[in-house]
């Protein structure tokens, strides 16, 4: 999801700095001694008591409710085999939302629930990176998609787990390197170890003007400096929250190019003076976090990682935490709550966590994507990625494609990169010769533009202009067979079932917009869904509930949908 | 202190360096909505409704936004924001939210100001439901915003954490952290979540339904323990509709407990007398008012004439100064007998002369709010967060901001399971301990030398002992492991300011004085009191005016302000003052008095205010005393066992339906007001002294509390300065304070100690073994204490819906014991002691050591106190009520 703009995070007051507002519970386990860190592991296995947990790492009973009801992995129903079934855009695209009902009569059981036996249960998802061949669904950690989805899942097919097509369309791959080119990972890292100097990183990534992936689009180098204002340790977490519907690059880089990943992280660890580094990955992509704790453990027995790492006094420890199904997680201080075991809610900032992060140290946190492009940075200089791109957008990203365009898959294209280029000629249109009737660009935070709005370069600032915004640069397809009612539900059903509920006005926000969505248009109603849009907007605490008015309303726009564009 | 300079709506303020956008426009003289956030709590910005214009910017939570020097920030003009931001809560909740009266809901209040009105139509939320399960505190879900202010609250301000947010989006909502019902959770019921609720979804039950306004507002201070919170009393109608805690020059700044904000409903209960009782031919028999003080005034005629040391009056702690003057006057003016003492003797008697012998004066030597400043704590024999609530609360809060803990305590009480060394010793051998604590200080050179050389003697003479302690050896006394006393030493040693409070597992010994006085060493060792720095050494006094009562001079040897019976001085001061001689011998202590009732030479014993027969100990002595007392008077609310055992009774007020003042325990003299006028046949045991010495042909001389406390301030220099309107108007003063111009005197000691040297005294006391041993017939050791649902005999609290929070009296055994004896939770046990029986249910906790068990005293038909023995502090008298040894067997 949308990482929000620091901008002003260099303006960030020392005031502050005595008066911590420091989540209770964390500052109760720091000043006793209690591991509440652990709490969201010990939630893990199905049936997990909280209060047995509390006890046992001697928190409060609360310190452990909180997260347990909060993250849907834990509050959902699980049976023995527990199925999760993706709703999310690309899958509700392919289908129409009909593969949900499917799935429940193939199992027997509603989503939602699990079966009295304690046999099956099916919880409903957003999003497992199966854009590109959905609808598809996890069976345990078993990944299924397909049209044939519900029999596979009864087992009269095998399940299908196709492999992520990757296409570069950049001059030169930067992230797919070591994907479609002959690049090989932990390539420039021994170099740096030998010689480099930190300060080196972060000039190359300066002049590089490499921005934030993940979907706010801030400067890297910046955040870093922002981060090294403060006294170390530091710490850098590697976003894999890769919530938004649509987009599976990051997915794609940690399961078929993880060392690309942990070497990135390594930079950006080497350039910030950190000597921890997270992977933090969604659930929702067990493979991924798989691979990593795979070329984790080669990365460590190749030297590249550990205590005095080259024998430069650098030492560097990394380690993989999974998430547990939240959307708003992506966000950094929500990341940052969760991983401290916390409920994953938003902080206000400041403190920005480039100040105060996690367990108070200036922690960075940069897109999986973002770290990607750093081992090639560094090898061929920022100058040469800055040549990449636009003049204000330096640089490539990877656009993914979903399952209604004809030639699907993950694409490296240069920032700047024609709109009608990536969906006709690299996309090849939409299958089946279906009419195109919106397009959503950047996920739910992003926004839709229509057929006729092709002619624009893939930049933020281009579909900024038309209400839209590049996010993650996941592009899902909508045909016509979907109305702009049904596809403005499914978007204020995702908001609504994803608000962390931290701030007012996202929370009350989100369940009001979906359920005015389905109301008909009238005055009062119209009145009431520009209230909605407004006050989200205006006073959401972070990007999600800021963001998602712009989309509905550019997706009203592109339906012509009335009540909704004020 | 750095200065910013901000404009709003165009006019500049200054705030400090490090105030946020709100502190901002506070200072301009304005206001905002500000649902999710309460000035003691830290900050969340989640409920966005403070929104504010920034130039340059998006709009801004002003709340947590710091202000930056120069900027301009549009209050007037960015109302429509907050507008908008309070109509998209109101839009979440169903429309009664709106219909909660404005003095019970800040969101009701804001949206009046703001013109914010229940949304017409619309879709609904889904309906959340109410939980009713808890006696006082009732949550109705669906009027939640999930603000968090409860949670925060329960965490930062009571530091019981028992509430979380739970759920998620719009479903998020405040529950218990166990999950089940809320009477079934971790809640403590101090009621600082329904305090902060902004909206009314925790609320007291029945308050808000009732659509009448309040009435009347009243300002008073707590009857129940000795920490004195002002509390803000809600009435209607002469009912009270709720009590809340106050804010403004309180020690509890703006927190409560569950007897202070709850427990009020005794004074609406039905078993209230209704009038004065008497006994005719065995049985109490109702009488007038007229009837039954004229009685008492001729039987006591009769006694004064005969011997006036006939005569024994135990003057009430839970009664005000003035009253306690009023009483020892009348023992001391009207009977001629110095024959008066209060509780303070069963509980606080070594510490009044322990710290008196150590430091000159008989109170705890610093104001509480030094906690704020301190870096370590030493808390013994105390269990504050059940007997203390508010105190335990702050001093988790001051632990939650790095302050270290060393908690000393046979039981794992809540502070001990926070603590950072929690030593555990055997009940009795505290001495052994607090010496062993002073060796390691010296040996580790943590002594501080100045001070000891200019502020104290008996250092040589302490040295000497202290060889005799080292770690090994109190470990063998004690039971507590040779490092953990190191480690406890040297937090305590090594802070720059720590501080002591201690309570009845100090002084309920055999040698309690011996424990003030050797736990008082350590402070003195390390510089931490008076004139050096640190937080002192402090006593948690147990009830509301225990203090006060004793300040009053409720005291056999101890006139007003603590002069001495014996000095004639003091006595030609009062005998000017009362027109009257003083008797010139002390008089009896409670323990005395009742011993010389058995002994047949008491012919009158005036009980004011006290169950002695549930709160003494062994009871069966204190029985056999009131039986052979000829005339046994008993003031009270209820017909307690002891007022039932009494030839008169008279039915009193209450503390919330007097006028007059408590002492709490750091010396805050403070005012009671009158918040409900007392029931019709009830009086105030100040109006019932003053209408029996009357009928004695006595005036005590002063009409109204007020004119007492004029009077005690002329007789007693230690409280000259101190009057009811001063109080009035200036708040709460801490004596000495000496004259209209003192300030008061929070910290005791300032430059020098208030001994006639000016020196304070080390004690070198040895360890002696407690009085109760156990053996093979009785192997376990008892130890008794407090409950945080209840209050001492139980008479006040068990009339109130506490009785629901904790339903009877339980003794607490240990996991280990519980299994070797077969016994499982709810059993009913038969404790024998050689002293008595009682059966209780059996609690398996981890709380108590192998061995150990520990019972409250505040349900009367447990009969705990039949348990325990009549030995006592040699020095003060008062009870070894914290070591009896029994035996525990499966009911038969």
């Amino acid at each position: 999801m949308h990482e929000p703009c620091e901008g002003r995070s260099d303006s960030v007051s020392e005031g502050h700095a005595e008066q911590t507002n420091d989540d209770p519970f964390l500052r109760y386990a720091a000043r006793f001694d209690r591991p509440i860190g652990d709490v969201r592991n010990m939630l893990r296995p199905p049936g997990a008591v909280p209060a047995a947990i509390a006890r046992a790492l001697g928190l409060p009973a609360a310190a452990v409710q909180g997260p347990a009801s909060f993250f849907s992995d834990f509050s959902a129903q699980r049976g023995a085999r527990h199925v999760r079934v993706c709703t999310a855009a690309a899958c509700f695209a392919a289908t129409a939302g009909a593969h949900v009902a499917e799935v429940e009569a193939a199992l027997g059981v509603e989503t939602g629930r699990r079966t009295a036996d304690g046999s099956v249960s099916i919880q409903a998802v957003r999003c497992l990176g199966y854009c590109f061949a959905g609808p598809a669904a996890l069976d345990g950690d078993q990944a299924c998609a397909g049209a044939d989805l519900a029999s596979q899942l009864r087992g009269e097919s095998p399940p299908e787990a196709p492999p992520i097509p990757v296409h570069n369309d950049s001059p030169v791959p930067v992230v797919t390197a070591g994907l479609v080119g002959t690049a090989q990972p932990w390539s420039v890292w021994p170099g740096v170890l030998a010689s480099g100097a930190p300060h080196e990183i972060l000039g190359q990534v300066e002049s590089a003007r490499l921005r934030g992936r993940g979907g706010a689009g801030f400067s890297a180098a910046a955040k870093w400096r922002a981060a090294l204002e403060h006294p170390g340790p530091r710490v850098v977490v590697a976003n894999g929250d890769e919530g938004d519907p649509g987009s599976y690059a990051d997915r794609l880089l940690m399961e078929q190019d993880p060392h690309r990943v942990l070497e990135g992280l390594a930079l950006a660890c080497f350039a910030v003076g950190a000597a921890t580094g997270i992977v933090f990955v969604r659930s929702e992509y067990p493979r991924a976090a798989a691979r990593l704790r795979e070329a984790l453990l080669e990365a460590r027995a190749a030297g590249f990682l550990g205590p005095e790492t080259g024998g430069k006094g650098f030492s560097l420890e990394i380690q993989v935490v999974e998430g547990a199904g939240s959307y708003v997680s992506g966000e950094e201080t929500a990341l940052l709550n969760g991983l401290e075991g916390l409920r994953g809610v938003v902080r206000p900032r400041p403190p920005f966590p480039t100040g105060r992060g996690l367990h108070g140290r200036p922690t960075v946190v940069n897109n999986v994507e973002t770290l990607s492009a750093l081992p090639w940075i560094v090898q061929h200089g920022g100058a040469a990625y800055a040549a990449l791109g636009t003049p204000e957008e330096t640089g490539t990203v990877l656009v993914c494609l979903s399952e209604r365009f004809r030639r699907p898959g993950a694409y490296e294209v240069q920032i700047g990169t024609p709109l009608r280029r990536i969906v006709e000629e690299l996309g090849g249109g939409l299958r089946g010769g279906a009419t195109l009737r919106s397009l959503q660009i950047g996920g739910p935070l992003g926004g839709f533009v229509g057929p006729d709005d092709l002619d624009v370069p893939l930049s933020n600032a281009a579909l900024s202009r038309r209400n839209a915004a590049l996010g993650h640069a996941g592009i899902v397809a909508f045909d016509d067979r979907l109305s702009g009612r049904q596809v403005l539900g499914n978007l204020w059903d995702f908001a609504a079932a994803e608000s962390c509920g931290q701030c007012s006005p996202c929370r009350v926000g989100t369940w009001r917009g979906s359920a005015l969505s389905e109301r008909p248009d009238d005055p009062e109603i119209r009145r009431e869904r520009g209230e909605v849009l407004r006050t989200m907007a205006a006073g959401s605490l972070c990007a999600f509930g800021r963001r998602v008015p712009a989309a509905v309303r550019s997706l009203a726009r592109v339906y012509s949908l009335d009540g909704w564009q004020s | 202190m750095a200065i910013v300079r901000v404009f709003v709506d165009g006019r500049q303020v200054e705030v400090a360096a490090g105030a946020t956008l709100l502190d901002a426009v506070r200072a301009a003289g304005l206001a905002l909505p500000t649902l999710c956030h309460d000035d003691r709590l830290t900050t969340v910005a989640s409920c966005r409704t403070c929104l504010v214009d920034v130039a340059g910017r998006d709009p801004a939570a002003a709340c947590s936004t710091p202000a930056v020097d120069g900027v301009h920030i549009a209050v007037a003009d960015s109302r429509g924001l907050r507008r908008e931001a309070l109509q998209a809560i109101v839009a979440g909740l169903p429309p009664r939210a709106l219909d909660v009266p404005v003095d019970r809901s800040e969101l009701a209040r804001q949206c009046a100001d703001y013109g914010v009105v229940a949304p017409a139509g619309s879709p609904r939320p889904p309906e959340r439901g109410v939980d009713h399960s808890h006696p006082y505190v009732k949550l109705d879900r669906d009027l939640c915003i999930a603000c968090g202010r409860c949670v925060r609250a329960c965490a930062e301000i009571q530091g019981t954490f028992a509430l979380t947010l739970v759920g998620r989006g719009s479903a998020t909502v405040v529950a218990p952290g166990t999950g089940g019902p809320w009477a079934e959770s971790d809640c403590v019921s101090c009621g600082a979540c329904v305090d902060t609720c902004p909206t009314g979804a925790l609320s007291e039950p029945g308050l808000l339904l009732n659509l009448l306004p309040i009435e009347r507002q009243t300002l008073t201070t707590c009857g129940y323990c000795g920490v004195g919170c002002s509390l803000e009393v809600s009435t209607r109608d002469n009912a009270i509709m709720t009590v809340r805690p106050a804010t403004d020059l309180s020690v509890n700044r703006g927190h409560a407990c569950v007897k202070g904000r709850f427990a009020h409903g005794f004074l609406g209960s039905s078993d209230r007398p209704t009038g004065p009782l008497i006994r005719k031919n065995g049985t109490l028999t109702p009488a007038s008012w007229e009837e039954a003080t004229s009685y008492v005034a001729a039987k006591l005629g009769e006694v004064r004439a005969e011997d006036p040391d006939g005569f024994a009056l135990i003057s009430s702690a839970r009664a005000t100064n003035e009253e306690n003057y009023l009483a020892q006057k009348f023992a001391r003016a009207v009977m001629g007998t110095n024959n008066v003492d209060n509780c303070a003797r069963l509980c606080h008697a070594p510490s009044a002369a322990g710290l008196a012998a150590t430091f000159g004066l008989g109170g705890g030597t610093n104001p509480f709010d030094d906690l704020d400043r301190c870096d370590a704590i030493l808390l013994v024999g105390a269990n504050p967060t059940a007997a203390h609530p508010v105190v335990g609360s702050r001093i988790f809060q001051r632990v939650m901001e790095g302050a270290r803990l060393v908690v000393v305590d046979p039981r794992r009480t809540s502070l001990a399971r926070h603590a950072d060394v929690h030593l555990r010793p055997q009940p009795g051998t505290n001495v052994a301990v607090f010496n062993g604590l002073a060796h390691l200080l010296v040996r580790e050179g943590l002594v501080d030398d100045d001070f000891l050389n200019t502020h104290t003697s008996g250092y040589e003479e302490l040295l000497g002992l202290l060889g005799d302690y080292p770690p090994d050896r109190v470990a063998e006394i004690s039971g507590v492991p040779a490092e953990d006393l190191v480690r406890a030493a040297l937090m305590y040693g090594q802070a720059l300011a720590p501080a002591i409070f201690y309570g009845l597992g100090v002084t309920e010994h055999l040698h309690g004085t011996d424990g003030v006085r050797t736990l008082s060493n350590l402070a003195l060792l390390r510089g931490a009191v008076g004139p050096g720095s640190g937080g002192g050494v402090n006593p948690l006094r147990g009830q509301n005016n225990v203090q006060g009562a004793s300040d009053m001079g409720a005291l056999p040897d101890l006139l007003p302000g603590y002069q001495k019976v014996s000095d004639p001085k003091a006595r030609s001061r009062f005998a000017v003052a009362w027109r009257t001689s003083i008797p010139p011998r002390p008089g009896l202590r409670i323990p005395q008095m009742f011993a010389a009732a058995r002994g047949g030479s008491l012919k009158a014993l005036w009980v004011i205010g006290e169950d002695v027969l549930t709160t003494d100990p062994n009871s069966t002595a204190v029985r056999a005393a009131l039986a052979a007392c000829p005339l046994v008077i008993c003031n009270d609310l209820f017909l307690s066992p002891t007022a039932a055992a009494a030839d008169v009774v008279f039915p009193v007020a209450a503390w919330l339906e007097k006028d007059g003042t408590f002492v709490n325990f750091d010396r805050r003299f403070q005012r009671v007001r009158e918040a409900v006028a007392p029931p019709g046949g009830a009086r105030t045991d100040f109006a019932v002294l003053v209408d029996v010495a009357a009928r004695m042909g006595a005036d005590l001389g002063c009409a109204t509390p007020a004119e007492a406390m004029a009077e005690c301030a002329i007789v007693a220099p230690l409280f000259g300065g101190i009057s009811h309107p001063r109080l009035d108007k200036d708040g709460p003063l801490h004596w000495p304070c000496v004259s209209a111009a003192s300030p008061g005197t929070p910290r005791l000691y300032q430059d020098r100690f208030a001994t006639p040297d000016g020196l304070a005294h080390l004690a070198a006391r040895p360890y002696l073994p407690p009085g109760e041993q156990c053996d093979a017939e009785f192997p376990f050791l008892l130890i008794t204490g407090r409950r945080g649902e209840h209050y001492n005999s139980g008479s006040m609290t068990r009339r109130t819906d506490n009785l629901h929070l904790l339903t009877e009296e339980t003794v607490d055994v240990e996991p280990g014991d519980a299994s070797a004896l077969g016994l499982s939770e709810g059993d009913y046990v038969q404790l024998d002691s050689r002293h008595g029986t009682a059966v209780l249910r059996v609690r398996i906790t981890d709380e108590v050591e192998p061995g150990q068990v520990f019972a409250g005293f505040h349900f009367p038909g447990a009969t705990v106190n039949s348990l325990t023995s009549s030995l006592a502090d040699e020095a003060t008298g008062c009870p070894e009520y914290k070591v009896t040894a029994v035996r525990v067997a499966v009911r038969p």
